[in-house]
């Protein structure tokens, strides 16, 4: 059929162009409007490279997705910051919130006796759940290396006491390696 | 011209699809705003302490053999000053009296950049364990009182943390502390 033909029905569709201000009778607008012999100030995006693009962000995003960034963190616990620091590392989180202390979010006793008595001393709940997992994991992997790491989270007001109790105590239940967890400053020279 | 034919022939479905373009792009779209407003910015790390301390002289050894090495005993008890004494075994062997100024950093962050240079320069002057074919590391130890706020020890830690050195390790070299810390007992 021809266009002559079509053009007798109303078409829903029509070709795409530019249509802005178009049915103006002024030359001049018209002029503007279709770039007045400059560039032409309507681009279309380049839909592949677009789309490339995207899919790079994406997957960037997608592989720092897992960062240690996303370690959990109590909300009433406010890290200390630091500069010559180490990258986290998979090993137990000890966590003093308040007067709780959990170990991988698992309750592990309180710090209220530490407190009361105001001398650094072991604490029995955490030892023992400290000491279960270690046991637990030399069953899981005869024969293999313990490394004896466990991170401690803890609130920056806290007092040497408890901190110094906690230290104590994961290193008789055989972490010896423990490291606080801190907010990096980036200033200093950070170790893989 | 020969082509490959992709069906739409035998009443079967056609199994050459196109990707609705706009909805993909809009998918994308989503995902990247998900992504990046669950993305951390706050990195975490650690700053470490051991409890690994060299125990007591070995009486079955020879006396050359338990040679000992110089530890760093940081005292951050007083009010004014740090100490830094430089021990051998129970003898003590240097002490430096450092002021107590903390140094604010953003928000409720501080440091001790004197103590950090302090530390620096005596461990230049005096650390045992300096080569970097040397695997041992020179041993801190960190004497608080029991009110002391744990920002208080980080930021002291840190600072004894400052002085670095390099290290080779199975033929590539690397940059470790010149220190390992630990706490006191008293």
């Amino acid at each position: 059929m021809s266009q002559k033909a079509l053009s007798r029905f109303h078409q829903p569709i029509s070709v795409p162009g530019r249509r802005l201000l178009s049915h103006l009778p002024l030359v001049f607008v018209t002029k503007k409007v279709s770039g007045g012999g400059h560039k032409s100030v309507n681009h279309e995006i380049p839909l592949i490279p677009f789309i490339d693009f995207l899919l790079c962000i994406v997957l960037f995003l997608l592989a720092s997705f897992s960062a240690s960034g996303e370690l959990p963190i109590d909300k009433s616990v406010r890290l200390p910051s630091a500069d010559n620091v180490e990258d986290m590392t998979q090993a137990p989180m000890i966590a003093v919130a308040g007067q709780m202390i959990l170990v991988d979010g698992i309750p592990a006793g309180t710090t209220r006796p530490v407190k009361e008595a105001n001398r650094m001393q072991k604490l029995d709940e955490l030892f023992n759940l400290l000491k279960g997992r270690r046991e637990v994991y030399k069953q899981i992997n005869p024969g293999k290396e313990f490394h004896g790491i466990a991170v401690l989270q803890v609130d920056r007001e806290t007092e040497a006491v408890i901190v110094k109790s906690v230290f104590q105590t994961a290193a008789l239940a055989g972490y010896p390696n423990v490291s606080f967890m801190v907010k990096s400053r980036g200033g200093g020279k950070k170790k893989g | 011209m020969a082509g490959i034919d992709v069906g739409g022939h035998g009443g079967r479905r056609n199994v050459d699809h196109q990707i609705p373009l706009i909805p993909f792009i809009d998918f994308l779209l989503c995902l990247v705003s998900f992504l990046l407003m669950t993305a951390v910015w706050t990195q975490m790390s650690r700053i470490n302490a051991d409890a690994r301390v060299p125990g007591p002289p070995d009486p079955d050894k020879e006396l050359d053999e338990q040679k000992k090495d110089l530890t760093l005993h940081v005292e951050m008890r007083g009010e004014e000053k740090f100490q830094l004494v430089w021990k051998e075994g129970n003898t003590v062997r240097d002490t430096i009296d450092v002021p107590r100024k903390p140094v604010r950093l953003t928000g409720d962050d501080f440091s001790y950049p004197d103590l950090s240079q302090k530390i620096t320069e005596q461990w230049n002057s005096q650390g045992s364990h300096r080569a970097d074919s040397d695997l041992k590391v020179d041993q801190a130890v960190l004497h608080t009182d029991n009110t002391t706020k744990f920002e208080d020890i980080i930021a002291v830690i840190d600072s004894i943390y400052a002085p670095q050195r390099p290290i080779k390790l199975g033929g590539a070299e690397k940059t470790i502390p010149a220190f390992n810390v630990t706490f006191a007992v008293d």
